[in-house]
């Protein structure tokens, strides 16, 4: 059982806890803290050398990323 | 001593459990939203804690569902909630007007210097900014001719290494320019999403 392991779960936990009780609770505070988790789930796999999983999720991330923020555009353009 | 296994179960099943009733006690569309993020990414959790090649085979699919998914939802959600309007052009930042065009050459230079699946992606990204900073008028029809003759070309080589194995260089050449038009051209396809005349 090695660090990192421990590290992502533990940064896993909070990050879930951090967004279901996001404080002020807007849409970016929420999109800001969807990244702790992220980075949780990317130990996790970071401690069992799943690196192309890896590199996928990050380029999934920062589409995410783009397509909520460009919804959020839309909206506030209404 | 705890198992390892054991252990990161005990934390995903927990993280899941808080994803899920952030979800059920959310109304606003789109914090439910975000909280489809959350819940792909703690239930990709349980996945990679299996921790062998077979974990990395199912969360590339399982990724690729997701944000297909995503894109799909917020779709669904602008036209529910009826914004039509596009936004208007709020930010300008000079460097979005002069950086594109070397930026945009210089990634797809390279990008065909790589060639196949890798230079596709990186020549994608180099169209993508090139979209984005400075929108786009072209016609997404052609484009994706152009990648299904690519498809095509790419499904010769296939057959060119069964039936003719003695010509393997051209097709791995046709087969790396081929899948490099494909990539880019999906790719390509992102950067309209700002909405345009023809997106």
């Amino acid at each position: 059982m090695n660090g990192v392991f421990i590290l992502g779960l533990a940064i896993l936990i909070i990050g879930a806890v951090s967004v279901t009780f996001a404080r002020p609770k807007t849409y970016l505070a929420r999109l800001i803290n969807l990244e702790i988790p992220g980075w949780g789930l990317l130990l996790i796999m970071l401690a069992y050398d799943e690196g192309l999983a890896l590199l996928t999720f990050v380029a999934v991330t920062a589409i995410a990323t783009f397509v909520i923020v460009r919804v959020m555009e839309w909206r506030d353009a209404a | 001593m705890i198992p390892e296994y054991s252990l990161g179960l005990f934390a995903a099943f927990a993280t899941a459990a808080v994803a899920f009733y952030a979800l059920v006690r959310e109304t606003d569309d789109l914090h439910r939203l975000l909280l489809t993020d959350l819940v792909e990414i703690v239930t990709l959790a349980f996945i990679a804690l299996v921790g062998t090649d077979l974990a990395e085979a199912l969360i590339l699919p399982g990724l690729v569902v997701g944000i297909s998914e995503l894109i799909a939802l917020s779709e669904i959600y602008r036209v529910k909630e009826g914004h039509i309007h596009p936004p208007r052009k709020g930010l300008r930042i000079e460097v979005m007007d002069s950086a594109p065009l070397i930026m945009a050459a210089i990634l797809v230079g390279y990008g065909i210097v790589l060639s196949g699946f890798p230079g596709g992606a990186i020549a994608g990204v180099g169209v993508i900014f090139y979209f984005i900073c400075r929108g786009q008028h072209e016609r997404f029809e052609l484009i994706e001719t152009a990648s299904g003759y690519s498809w095509v070309l790419w499904i010769v080589a296939f057959f060119t290494f069964m039936l003719f194995p003695q010509y393997w260089f051209c097709a791995v050449m046709l087969a790396g320019g081929a899948i490099l038009v494909k990539v880019m051209a999906k790719m390509s396809l992102i950067g309209a999403m700002r909405g345009g005349p023809n997106a």
